[in-house]
């Protein structure tokens, strides 16, 4: 009987992301019609030649899936690590961003449109500076080759909180024309030009980190014990952590680098989570990544649809999410809480 | 062969000394409580014991081995530890709380597989709460979630638990639950256990059940005096461990037995 019930559960984490990709090739201005859609993506996996309208091909193709694979992508990212985060921190509160990974690649995309006022720089510049926070963060929080989950946060509170400043800096001197909206637009995440080459690049350290958070996840169920509990259960807690917030970063920092910075999804995607299926991580980690990807892709179709020009993403995420988690709240009256 | 031996532990931080020239040893089936006054050092020694913390001179050595020289999972096959108050945190279920104890069997990047699940399942028969194995543990009470810790470190598999004050914040009936299931454990399953307590009568409790237990008073860094609880645990003793006058009493408990305590009366100025 249980065996058959986490069969299910499994089942419809993998399935529901990618029923969500395909419902979003439908959605926006241009209409393509279903059969079109299915024979759009038949003969292009199929590698054969598509006898359709080249805006149709180019729309489906090279518009939407690549935009919907990479919206499932950073969803996932920021709510698995959030996830995990939150159990390494023993702390339901805590999120991605939690050890300054979104301010440092703020900061870094801020730089990239300063000095090279394009935007081709912004990635590399955005994933740098996001994993360098966390480094910092974590060389702050380490004692006595210890690392204690409340220094930790505060070392990460700090980093945020510089980068902070430095981001304010970075648009205080931008030149107000081009450089200035360029860095505000960024900061507000959206995966407008998102292409198969992002995928590629940004794909890679997401891929990692996602799957190494998978791999590690009951470890994070015997982390949230506290670091002498863990230990004395067994565990390289230096070694277990290290890895933790390693693969965590490298899946933000990958997300942030694309998006922007999408505040929300980190936290509280979790938080549904656990009303839906409780706190074991084992499960838990898992649903994250598949309720985020699904959410993502939720909020960017509402944000292409809703108006007639794109409402940024970090701004729709809260929007939508607030009242959402306030329902399932109300509705499962806390889950345990 | 001794279980476990203490050569002369000594451990401090900087110039201060924690504690020095600490020597002990166990066999199986034996019960080692340790007494002494908030912030001699009991706590701290627990944790050199269990490795966590690294003696500045001297060895702990179990089943011969050298517990400074071993890796965390060889450390928790051999010993099990039983905290004082568990922060609890997020609300997992009580079966996957004992199933933690099965982290020094598992892969760094591996689950519990179905034989721990049994024998997680065989840990909470022991201390008998297979009825509430899919409770949220947030939930229980406090004598029921210290049970749920002795069942994580018995899911351990150890010959060896360390337990710092296991009934401190527990009223009566929980406190004699843990006590009577400490006893049935050792009685069972042939376990060593050290113990930390502020209660000296817990060591004229086991002496009672017929375990075989030693008291040692930790006092000025040390320990003062080791043996049975009949000789150590004394007016004078007590006297000179906390400065207090108290009386030591006997009460028959029914079928000829005598039952031992001590009673605190007051401080001494």
């Amino acid at each position: 009987m249980y065996a058959v019930r986490k069969k299910t559960i499994y089942a419809i984490l993998l399935l529901s992301p990618l029923v969500f990709i395909f419902l979003s090739l439908f959605i926006g201005r241009y209409h393509v019609p279903l059969p079109a859609i299915v024979e759009i993506l038949w003969c292009k996996l199929t590698l054969g030649y598509c006898n359709l309208p080249d805006t149709y091909v180019s729309v489906v193709w090279d518009i939407r899936l690549p935009r919907a694979i990479l919206g499932a992508l950073v969803g996932g990212c920021l709510a698995i690590s959030g996830a995990s985060f939150q159990g390494l921190f023993r702390n339901p509160l805590v999120s991605s961003g939690i050890l300054g990974v979104s301010s440092g690649a703020g900061f870094g995309a801020a730089l990239a449109i300063l000095i090279f006022s394009t935007t081709s720089y912004i990635y590399v510049f955005a994933f740098f500076f996001g994993g360098l926070a966390v480094l910092m963060s974590y060389m702050i929080g380490r004692v006595y080759n210890t690392t204690p989950a409340i220094m930790l946060v505060l070392g990460g509170v700090i980093v945020s909180s510089v980068f902070s400043a430095l981001i304010s800096f970075a648009k205080y001197v931008a030149d107000p024309y081009d450089q200035l909206p360029a860095i505000v637009f960024w900061l507000m995440g959206s995966l407008a030009s998102a292409r198969f080459q992002d995928i590629a690049v940004a794909g890679i350290p997401m891929a990692v980190g996602i799957a190494g958070l998978l791999a590690i996840r009951w470890r994070i169920n015997v982390l949230s014990m506290g670091d002498k509990e863990a230990r004395s259960l067994g565990i390289n807690t230096a070694l277990s952590k290290g890895i933790v917030i390693s693969c965590a970063t490298l899946a933000t920092a990958g997300a942030v680098c694309v998006s922007g910075i999408i505040g929300w999804v980190g936290l509280v995607i979790p938080h549904i989570g656990r009303m839906l299926v409780g706190n074991d991580n084992r499960v838990l980690i898992p649903a994250s990544l598949s309720l985020g990807a699904c959410f993502m892709l939720l909020v960017d179709n509402l944000g292409r649809v809703i108006t007639g020009s794109e409402i940024p993403l970090g701004i729709l995420t809260a929007i939508v999410g607030g009242p959402f988690f306030v329902y399932l709240l109300k509705k499962t009256k806390g889950g345990g809480w | 062969m001794s279980l476990i031996e203490l050569k002369d532990a000594s451990f401090g931080y900087n110039q201060q000394d924690i504690f020095k020239g600490i020597s002990f040893k166990i066999g199986k089936g034996e019960i080692f409580c340790i007494i002494g006054p908030n912030g001699c050092g009991k706590t701290t020694l627990l944790d050199t014991i269990l490795g966590i913390l690294k003696l500045r001179q001297g060895d702990v050595l179990i089943n011969g081995s050298n517990i400074q020289k071993m890796r965390p999972h060889e450390i928790a096959r051999q010993i099990a530890y039983i905290p004082q108050a568990h922060s609890k945190t997020f609300p997992y279920t009580v079966l996957d709380v004992v199933l933690m104890g099965r982290a020094a069997y598992t892969g760094i990047f591996s689950s519990p597989a179905d034989e721990d699940v049994v024998i997680a399942e065989e840990a909470l028969a022991l201390v008998g709460l297979t009825r509430l194995k899919s409770r949220p543990y947030t939930q229980l009470s406090g004598g029921e979630g210290q049970l749920v810790m002795i069942a994580r470190a018995l899911a351990q598999k150890t010959p060896l638990l360390i337990m710092d004050e296991p009934t401190a914040h527990l009223d009566f009936k929980h406190e004699l639950t843990v006590l009577e299931t400490i006893v049935q454990l050792i009685n069972d399953t042939n376990l060593s256990i050290i113990m930390a307590t502020h209660f000296p009568n817990h060591a004229f409790y086991f002496e009672n059940n017929n375990i075989k237990t030693s008291v040692a008073l930790m006092d000025q860094k040390t320990f003062s005096q080791v043996g049975r609880p009949a000789d150590i645990i004394s007016e004078e003793n007590l006297m000179m461990l906390y400065n207090i006058n108290a009386k030591v009493v006997s009460c028959h408990i029914g079928s000829g037995a005598e039952l031992k305590q001590i009673i605190p009366i007051s401080t001494i100025s």
